[in-house]
């Protein structure tokens, strides 16, 4: 069954919490979500994935999908919560040598170089 | 190119990716949604941030774009090739590297600089039996590194994967227009065969100027009797057929003598019975797609009793298509005008029946027959085809007292 992403806004930013998995194309709907935020003003984004358990290579591609979008934006995007198994994915990659990832949601919103590190 | 630094995670994401290509190709999913899907796995498995998957149409040489993502505006965008750089990409067959492999690269001609516009930095062509079936082209990795020796490697094993579903689905396009078209060819045949029966119809009433659309009424009776009594849609059709057809043998008798208005002489009337038997000489000929129409034919003049003609059958040895033929075709000539009396009423028609029932007409297909008759008065047929054309209002009421105390009817 497809769960709606579900969201909370602080601010000019938002902190969207990805399903537990991101391995189809049903996860063009976190890419979709995003650039809606994105067109309504949001520059900064930050991605909780601390309910997702798996994503795939189909996932990384929409991530990278998402990533580019805010970067057309001149936004921000950070990662917070990953479990190792992802987290070891985003290094193969190398999605963590550009988008600053943190252990929970308050670290990355609370992270006073969060303007520095997160521009993309 | 880089050197290969694999670590047991990198080979662990990829091993599991190509697994799931493997399910995804094979999956019974739509081709488009397989095809983006696969498309998505090669650009995640190398952090690819634009990519597309065309299709080449050797007929005009083209390369189609049938899915991408990271590139907009890709509809109907595509390349062509020539016919010798297509023999030697399939020739060489490993992905090429646009930057770092400029003799390849250089193969694809006026192509190369339309790639580089859609960010293309490595293509890997699909080719399945030395056959060229399209090619993906991703662009420069997201992380800023270059591509490996092994990143070349998995991606020509993922191209093997995603030739072989395009491949099946190459083929299966070429069946399914195959098919369309032979389909298409069969219909045309079908329907010269249906307008030559039907034309053969319209001859043979066009000789009686009395029995105008006699042969239609006949092959409609048939088949609503025939279907009230529980045939198969073929045997319905078949009779249906012969219904057309039964007076084919007319066309063999002089006109003068089926026009006649006075009695026939004992020559003309051998003469104009013989039109069962010249019928089924000419319908046996004929390799018909049901069964019994000659036969039919041949013995639609029996009689139960056995004082019918040509080789007067009784009962269980007569067709029972021909048994509904003989009730139904002299229900017909009663209704309708003839040179040496006006039409008999519905009334007198089925006095007739009655008077003949279990002598020259079958029980078990009166029954059926008068069980028609009664659906349609009451309106229960939703295209009624004997009442309509009786040229008489029947209601229900009349119709009951007309059959009241008819023979094995309730």
């Amino acid at each position: 069954m497809i769960r709606k992403h579900n969201f909370k806004e602080i601010g000019g930013s938002v902190i969207l919490y990805p399903n537990n998995y991101i391995n189809d194309i049903e996860g063009e709907k976190l890419e979709e979500m995003c650039e809606a935020f994105l067109k309504k003003g949001v520059k900064k984004i930050v991605i909780d994935f601390s309910s997702t358990d798996l994503i795939n290579s189909i996932g990384i591609s929409i991530l990278i999908g998402i990533i580019e979008k805010v970067k057309e934006r001149k936004g921000a995007i950070l990662f917070s919560g990953l479990k190792k198994v992802n987290h070891d994915i985003f290094n193969i990659v190398g999605l963590t040598r550009h988008i600053p990832v943190y252990k929970t949601e308050e670290e990355a919103v609370s992270d006073l170089k969060w303007e520095d590190h997160a521009a993309v | 190119m880089l050197e290969v630094d694999l670590s047991l995670e990198r080979l662990l994401f990829n091993l599991n990716t190509l697994a799931e290509l493997g399910e995804e190709i094979t999956s019974p999913k739509d081709f488009t949604r397989v095809v983006k899907s696969s498309l998505y796995m090669v650009m995640g498995s190398f952090a690819a941030s634009k990519g597309a998957i065309f299709q080449y149409d050797s007929e005009d040489q083209r390369f189609n774009a049938i899915a991408a993502k990271g590139l907009s505006d890709i509809k109907g965008a595509g390349f062509k090739l020539s016919k010798e750089a297509v023999k030697e990409i399939v020739k060489f067959n490993k992905p090429i590297d646009l930057k770092g492999d400029p003799a390849h690269a250089a193969l694809l001609g006026p192509a190369k600089a339309e790639l580089e516009k859609a960010s293309a930095r490595v293509l890997a062509f699909l080719v399945v039996k030395d056959e060229l079936l399209g090619v993906i082209s991703i662009n420069e990795k997201f992380s800023g590194q270059d591509y490996t020796v092994y990143d070349f490697q998995l991606l020509s094993v993922m191209a093997q994967h995603i030739s072989f579903s395009l491949h099946s689905h190459t083929l299966l396009t070429k069946l399914m227009h195959k098919y369309t078209e032979n389909k298409g060819l069969y219909e045309n045949l079908r329907r010269i065969y249906y307008d030559t029966i039907h034309a053969f119809a319209a001859a043979i009433d066009a000789k009686d100027a009395y029995t105008k659309g006699h042969s239609h009424r006949v092959s409609a009776y048939c088949t609503v009797v025939a279907r009230e009594m529980g045939w198969s849609p073929d045997e319905i059709e078949g009779i249906r057929i012969s219904g057309l057809l039964h007076d084919i043998g007319k066309i063999a008798v002089d006109k003068s003598i089926i026009n006649k208005a006075s009695p026939l002489t004992s020559n003309e009337c051998r003469e104009l019975n013989s039109h069962p038997v010249i019928g089924y000489e000419i319908l046996s000929k004929i390799k018909f797609p049901w069964k019994g129409i000659p036969m039919m034919t041949r013995n639609h003049h029996e009689k139960v009793d056995g004082t019918g003609y040509p080789d007067r059958l009784k009962k269980a040895e007569i067709p029972l298509g021909a048994r509904i033929m003989a009730l139904v075709d002299a229900f017909d000539a009663m209704t309708t005008d003839r040179p040496y009396r006006p039409r008999l009423s519905f009334k007198e028609a089925m006095d007739e029946v009655r008077e003949n029932f279990g002598k020259q007409f079958d029980p078990e297909v009166v029954q059926p027959f008068i069980s028609v008759i009664r659906k349609e008065v009451l309106g229960e047929v939703e295209n009624p085809s004997i009442v309509p054309l009786l040229q008489e209002h029947l209601d229900s009421v009349t119709v009951n007292r007309l059959l009241e105390g008819f023979p094995g009817i309730s």
